[in-house]
């Protein structure tokens, strides 16, 4: 008897264990699959593009990790390696064009490549996003289908720009819409990428918001002018000293639209354009946003080290105005703003220190940045930002502040200089530019005063501008043959473990 | 009439005598395995009249030769000898434990060690406890052959344990089963509660565990008590010290100044410079010479455990009861400690005939203060060129250390280490529970049997991580002090159904089990963090702070295994075995729902043949032959989807207008690169011979195996944005041999034994579905797998010598375009000898996995005292030294002492390294031989002498041991890193040092007293 219990408690429990079907058949725990996205929830639909927009303000990837920022900057005349000279030395190796196995080895060259093309890869996967949003929206639903148009647009920006970014630093590099053939994606001419910038933005510009940024309906996000300047850029690449190529063209009719919009003017203060006041402001065009909510501690999204790489280094005596000492003015640009009597922009791109650790210098806004013990007294003035401009309780450099992209004197200026290339005059753009920092207008302006007031303008910020402007206008190899130039080394080589990765980009 | 009757009693008198007459015999009862003479034996005759043996284990008895003999001793196992016509009679007496010996554990069951099929490690749990070590796994380093222990020096932390090579890159420990439930590691428990422990190291003896197999499995069996046992008391502690073995000593103030200054840079000079300026110092030799290891290594930091265990039984129940206790002080002069306490208790009753019921439970209890690691990181970079504590540091508070920056270091790395030690609280507290019930039920006399056994562990960690309010310099500060509390959760069960059908019939032997199992495992972590807490203990709550809008997290996992599996073992005469097992698992982790997992092994006892009867050469030989196939379900569980990145880190900030500030719009990201990932294969083959020869004093075994793992999962670097992808990408097969050899006799008083293991291992790609090579590791020093060579090779420029003049720079093509290059530098071997230094010439610099691990141990004893000493070691591997490396982003670090006094400052003066000057230089720093280094070492493991004593008499004696331990004393090794044993997570498992907690060696007294 009691065998046949046994048995049959035997037998049920076999059964019992073996019977629960989805036991084994459960999704992963902690995850949130994609299909969970509910695509018939229209209001979702900007949910993507946020995304975008923060992968592109961070910095792995993104586009202000520092050592991409020094790496792109760095080849302008207008900027230093700063800290001390042992300090990433691969950087003064970047700086004197010296291509050689050293810079192969650099670290700081796979990480900005990984860094933008991750700007690029997620930038795709979000208009794929926006497509599926796109089949539910209902037939003659104008207005979301506009909506949805509109935000794919501004993916497409971002998109263009990470690509604009990469190829000024590589060259000759692939131009990714399509992650599928990710590994097999094989390289495009510097033209070709920037032809790939102009037909996107000519597809893009007229679905973007007519605003600008600041009175965009989500505040900060690029819209129509921004397109329209990043498209002139791009044509202005592939004009380079060529007066008489179609290229001027498309320059001059984008910045003529931005300039008739009406709706941007410059900042009135150039100094405080870079500081709390002068955020996104009604001369921006794109800036990365960050914040620290008002509060004294809590979250704080901020882009990385960017602004503690350039801050004043040595003992600053627990003021939050200190760094690393990176991307130091240079001498050059110093003599220069000083010889042409710029000084609000000469105020605004210096930020001086005093001479040993013991003595410091007061800044306008009432910081004392103390020497250090390297001898360094010029740090970068444009990632400055006072500490009674701070919120209170926050210590970090920059905390709060934005960073700065494109600004509507890009757009003035480009818009001077294809009308000198095409003969025509260019004062009035460039003279608003001047008299906002309070330098006399000139009459019957040159190609050179133009260039010239860009390099003012645009000294050592964080976009390469300097080093492509020379490039682009051919003066590279006078102006940069103290440091070595040679037409061969202009782009940086193609990091050896993508090449590996990938051996379409040999 | 009366003739016959004479002739009858005279027949019978004589054959009486034939027959009954008394003699009287001699002989020597001994232990089988001592071979020593057993005094005080018991020695019955059938009529219960009888002797003992003397002194020598010597008796002499009178008996009639039908009678029959019967020898007790407390502690063996009776034997009854017929006397027939012996003369001279010696007795051999099986001790319990060594009848023990001959039953080994397998999957579900156990086995005799002579019939086995597969290579199972029976471990000697008696030297297991010799060693003062807080895991049990630590003390088998060395011991086992093909099975491998790389450990890491901080307390209460688990080392990694690999048999029979690599076979995978994701989880490379075995799986451990402990009284039925399946864990991930051992450290909750203690050595001595370990009664039997088994190493199953192949196909066919893990096959029965399917897909948690393929890395081997461990089976310990905890101490239990048995039927009509006398009470049983035993107590074991020591104390010890512990302090650093082998430091590796980083350059001095001297040294360091030469380097920099050697540099000829006026950044380099400015430290020494500045140093001298601050701290003192005569021309160019600064007086600052900080010894950071040696301020943040604290010497002979102690450590004590105790253990007592209680066992008997009655004839119905069997019980026992044990408790230890552990508390180690790290080897940082900082909080770090870990304490441990365990409880254990079983029983198990005879309820009915038919039915026997037990119970188990452990419950474990542990707190660690964990050191930050990160402190011995920042020593190794380190500057010595400042004080541990400044007064002229004025900003700094609570404490006055010194800041790196005032002689002009402005990067984090550069941090004050000591500050960074001290500024630290991290605790976790951790209970376990795993409680285990089990029936075992005679449904058909010996025949069939059922047993089930539900098993769970419930384990619940609480950490606290608490950082201080405090300010060195600009970059080691904390304005705001900051909690982070961590609650994770283990709910696992497993439940385990068997059904064993044994039987024989004449020579026959077979048994057949079938068996079912189900598991599920979950985990849950949760995490808050606030800052500006309050500076007391008991106000570290996270509520008490500001909540921070990201500061909480939740992670979780939840895996469920189904199982059925079957095993049968034949074997005729016990000459010819046969064991097949066959397992059925679903896993819920995978896309792959189910696996099927076969193994088949023969075996062959020669020494029962007739053709090797008679002889005594030979006294146990057995052949071998095996395989099967297991599967490996450590990998990363996968989703095998789309994921979203949704939550405030993937939403933007917007309306950031000036002078406001922003907030978030709610945004995702989605991760579309994935693949579907499943469980690894391992297929496997093993050969092998068993032999005891020479009386039973030599035992050995030789094993070749050969394992082809299918499906290993592991990272490629993914092209154009970076980052891994994780997925099955290849074939590797892992082969080798395996030695054992152990020998032991006894010269009068004196016994000795030696033994030793050696483990030769061939690692290769087999297949890489199509992909010519991957590349992985660290994107600058790279790893590479291709088909035909090993795993994750190092790969780069095989550098042969040093640029002694510009001569010999200007003469070698290879650097023709590179005006950089100057004496000192390495010079880069063009393999192809194309005069071109470019990709083509990068070679194969180098393999993390060792050609051969051995160990080998020897003991002695001599009257009451033994000494045994154990060895262990590994060569044919290569590290790469990326401290060292590091050098490449942070050329002002300080370094090893050997590397910075070694730099080349002239022609002539070394070959091997380079100039000061070079270490700034990023041409110096491509990935080449240069910073991939020999990792073979030879370690002594463990030294231990004891003395042995006895008090009382005869059946209530009370046994004491006393004994000295010296645990890792010392190491020989050429590799200039801390230690050459490198393991860890990410590319610290692919050979990559970047271990800065040193190895301590621990010295300590014990006792062990047995009632």
């Amino acid at each position: 008897m009691k065998k046949y219990i046994n048995i049959a408690l035997f037998s049920s429990l076999i059964l019992f264990g073996s019977c629960s079907k989805d036991f084994l058949d459960r999704p992963m725990e902690n995850t949130a699959p994609a299909e969970t996205v509910d695509y018939t929830d229209l209001s979702l639909m900007y949910q993507p593009v946020s995304g975008v927009y923060r992968t592109a303000s961070k910095g792995a990837p993104g586009f202000i990790h520092w050592i991409d920022v020094a790496m792109r900057a760095v080849r302008g005349d207008d900027l230093d390696k700063g800290s001390t000279e042992s300090d990433q030395s691969g950087l003064d190796e970047i700086k004197r064009f010296r291509n050689n196995a050293s810079v192969q080895a650099f670290w700081g060259l796979n990480n900005c490549w990984t860094d933008y093309y991750g700007v690029a890869f997620f930038a795709n996967e979000a208009l794929l996003e926006l497509d599926k949003f796109a089949e539910h929206i209902p037939a003659g639903d104008e207005t979301n289908r506009a909506l949805n148009n509109r935000y794919k647009a501004e993916v497409r920006f971002i998109r263009a720009f990470a690509h604009l970014i990469v190829s000024r630093v590589f060259g000759d590099v692939p131009i990714l819409v399509d992650n599928a053939v990710i590994n097999e994606v094989e390289k495009s001419t510097v033209e070709q990428v920037r032809q790939f910038i102009i037909d996107e933005m000519n597809e893009s510009a007229d679905a973007l918001e007519d605003a600008i940024p600041r009175n965009a309906q989500h505040v900060g996000s690029v819209t129509k002018y921004s397109a329209l300047l990043l498209k002139a850029k791009a044509a202005s690449d592939i004009a380079k000293n060529d007066n008489g190529s179609p290229y001027w063209d498309i320059v001059l009719d984008a910045t003529e639209q931005i300039i008739a919009s009406n709706k941007l003017r410059l900042y009135d203060d150039f100094y405080e354009l870079f500081k709390m006041p002068g955020k996104m402001s009604t001369e921006s065009l794109y800036e990365m946003q960050y914040s620290d909510f008002g509060n004294s501690s809590g979250t704080d999204v901020r882009p990385a080290e960017f602004f503690a790489f350039q801050g004043p280094s040595g003992n600053q005596q627990g003021s939050p105005v200190a760094g690393w000492g990176f991307m130091k003015p240079s001498q050059k640009i110093i003599d220069f703003l000083t010889e042409r009597g710029d000084d609000i922009r000469l105020k605004t791109t210096v930020l001086y220190a005093g001479a040993n650790p013991s003595t410091f210098v007061e800044t306008s806004s009432g910081d004392k940045v103390y020497g250090n013990t390297n001898g360094q007294i010029h740090f970068n003035g444009k990632a400055y930002l006072p500490a009674n401009q701070m919120t209170p309780g926050r210590t970090a450099y920059g905390s709060d502040n934005n960073v700065r992209v494109f600004r509507y004197s890009d757009a003035l200026l480009l818009n001077a200089e294809a009308k000198i290339r095409k003969g025509q005059n260019g004062d009035a753009p460039l003279n608003i530019v001047r008299e906002r920092v309070d330098l006399n207008p000139i009459t019957g302006a040159t190609l050179t005063d133009v260039l010239d007031e860009r390099r003012a303008e645009f000294a050592c910020e964080w976009w390469g501008e300097r080093y492509n402007d020379l490039l682009r206008t051919g003066m590279a190899e006078t102006v940069l043959a103290d440091y070595g130039f040679t037409s061969a080394a202009q782009y940086l080589p193609v990091p050896q473990i993508q090449k590996d990765l990938n051996p379409n980009l040999q | 009439m009366r003739n016959l009757f004479i002739l009858f009693l005279f027949l019978t008198t004589t054959l009486s005598y034939g027959y009954g007459q008394v003699k009287t015999i001699t002989g020597t009862v001994k232990d089988s395995q001592s071979l020593i003479g057993l005094p005080g034996v018991t020695i019955s005759k059938s009529d219960g009249t009888g002797s003992q043996t003397d002194a020598a284990g010597q008796f002499s008895i009178d008996v009639s030769p039908t009678d029959s003999l019967t020898f007790r001793f407390i502690g063996y196992t009776q034997q009854t000898v017929t006397v027939g016509d012996q003369e001279v009679l010696d007795v051999f007496l099986i001790s319990e434990d060594q009848a023990l010996e001959e039953v080994v554990v397998i999957g579900y069951g156990t086995a005799n060690k002579n019939d086995l099929t597969a290579p199972v490690t029976d471990v000697d749990v008696e030297s297991l406890t010799k060693r003062t070590t807080a895991n049990p796994m630590q003390a088998l380093q060395g011991s086992v052959s093909g099975v491998q222990v790389v450990t890491t020096g901080a307390p209460g932390s688990s080392p990694t344990v690999r048999i029979r090579g690599v076979g995978s890159l994701n989880n490379e420990n075995p799986l451990y089963v402990v009284d039925g439930m399946f864990v991930d590691n051992i450290d909750f428990l203690n050595s001595n509660d370990i009664e039997n422990m088994s190493i199953l190291k192949d196909a066919s003896g893990a096959a029965i565990y399917g897909v948690r197999a393929a890395n081997g499995v461990v089976i310990i069996t905890t101490k239990k008590g048995k039927m009509n046992m006398r009470t049983r008391v035993n107590y074991e502690g020591y104390v010890g010290f512990q302090s650093s073995v082998n430091m590796l000593r980083m350059a001095n103030g001297e040294e360091y100044a030469a380097m920099q200054l050697a540099k000829r840079t006026r950044g380099d000079s400015l430290y020494v410079i500045n140093s001298i300026e601050q701290f003192g110092g005569n021309g160019l030799v600064p007086r600052s010479n900080t010894d950071w290891y040696g301020e943040l290594l604290r010497n002979n930091a102690p450590m004590h455990s105790h253990s007592l265990d209680i066992m008997g039984g009655t004839e119905k129940i069997n019980y026992s009861f044990g408790a230890n206790l552990l508390d180690q002080e790290g080897i940082m002069d900082a909080q770090n400690n870990y304490k441990r306490y365990n409880l254990r208790f079983q029983m198990e009753a005879q309820a009915f005939d038919w039915l026997k019921l037990g119970f188990t439970a452990h419950l474990n209890n542990s707190t660690l203060f964990s050191p930050d690691n990160g402190a011995f990181m920042l020593a190794y970079y380190a500057s010595p060129l400042y004080p541990v504590r400044d007064p002229d540091n004025v900003n700094a508070y609570p404490e006055n250390f010194a800041s790196s920056t005032s002689i002009g270091y402005n990067n984090g790395v550069f941090n004050n280490p000591v500050a960074q030690a001290h500024y630290n609280y991290d605790r976790t507290k951790a209970f376990q529970v795993l409680p285990s019930v089990y029936a075992d039920v005679n449904i058909w006399g010996d025949k069939l049997k059922f047993r089930t056994q539900l098993s769970q562990r419930l384990a619940s960690h609480h950490k606290y991580d608490y950082t201080p309010e405090y300010y060195v310099d600009n970059t080691q500060r904390s304005q705001l002090s900051k909690l982070t509390s961590v609650q994770d959760r283990y709910t696992n069960y497993i439940w385990d159904n068997l059904l064993t059908y044994t039987d024989q019939v004449d020579d026959h032997n077979w048994s057949v089990l079938l068996g079912h199992s189900v598991r599920e495992d979950r985990w849950r972590k949760t995490q808050a963090s606030a800052d500006d807490i309050p500076a007391n203990e008991e106000s570290w709550y996270v509520n008490l702070g500001t909540r921070s809008i990201t500061g909480y997290e939740e992670a979780g996992t939840r895996n469920a295994g189904l199982s059925y599996f079957a095993r049968g073992t034949y074997d005729y005469r016990k000459t010819y075995l046969l064991t097949a097992t066959f397992r059925a698992d679903g896993s819920s982790k995978y896309q792959t729902k189910w696996g099927y997992f076969p193994s088949v092994g023969l075996g062959w006892v020669l020494t029962n043949e007739k053709f090797l009867q008679g002889q005594d050469f030979l006294n146990f030989l057995k052949l071998r032959g095996s395989w099967g196939k297991l599967g490996n379900d450590g990998i990363n569980a996968n989703a095998g989807y789309a994921q979203l990145n949704i939550g405030n880190d993937y939403s933007g900030i917007f309306g950031s207008i000036g002078p406001g500030a922003g907030s978030y719009i709610p945004g995702y990201t989605i991760e579309t690169q994935y693949t579907n990932v499943g469980w690894e294969v391992v297929e496997e083959w093993d050969f092998g011979l068993d032999f005891t020869m020479a009386n039973e004093r030599l035992k050995g075994s030789v094993d070749y195996f050969h394992r082809l793992t299918h499906g290993l999962a592991f990272n490629r670097t993914r092209a154009l944005r970076g980052g891994t992808l994780y997925g099955n990408f290849g074939d590797v097969a892992n082969s080798g041999f395996e030695f054992n050899l152990n020998w032991s006799d006894r010269l009068g008083d004196f016994g000795y034994r030696i033994g030793g293991n050696l483990t030769t291992l061939k690692n290769e790609v087999k297949d890489l579905g199509g992909i010519a090579y991957l590349m992985g590791g660290q994107t600058t020093r790279p790893v590479r797998t291709e088909v035909g060579k090993p795993l994750n090779y190092f790969y780069g420029y095989e550098v042969i010598g040093i640029y002694q003049n510009q001569e010999q720079i200007d003469n070698d093509p290879i650097t023709a375009g590179e005006d950089g290059i100057k004496p000192g530098y390495f010079i880069y071997k063009d393999q192809n000898g194309d005069g071109i230094l470019d990709e083509n010439d990068r070679t194969d610099i180098g393999s993390y996995l060792p050609k051969i691990t051995y160990g080998f141990n020897m003991g002695f004893d001599y009257k009451n005292f033994d000494l045994s000493i154990v060895f262990q070691g590994q060569a044919g591997n290569k590290i790469l030294n990326q401290n060292r490396a590091a050098r490449s982003q942070f050329s002002m670090m300080n370094g090893d002492a050997e590397f910075v006094t070694s730099l080349w400052n002239g022609e002539g003066s070394t070959n091997k390294y380079p100039s000061a000057e070079a270490t700034t230089n990023g041409y110096n720093f491509q990935a080449s031989s240069f910073w991939v280094e020999s990792g073979s070492y030879l370690r002594i493991q463990n030294i231990q002498l004891g003395y042995n004593f006895n008090i009382g008499k005869d059946d209530k004696q009370t046994r004491f041991r006393v004994f000295a331990t010296a645990d890792r004393p010392a190491i020989f090794t050429n590799y200039s890193g801390f230690t050459p044993e490198v393991t860890g997570d990410g590319v610290a498992g692919l050979g990559y040092d970047l271990s800065i907690y040193p190895v301590s060696a621990t010295y300590s007294l014990g006792i062990r007293v047995s009632y």
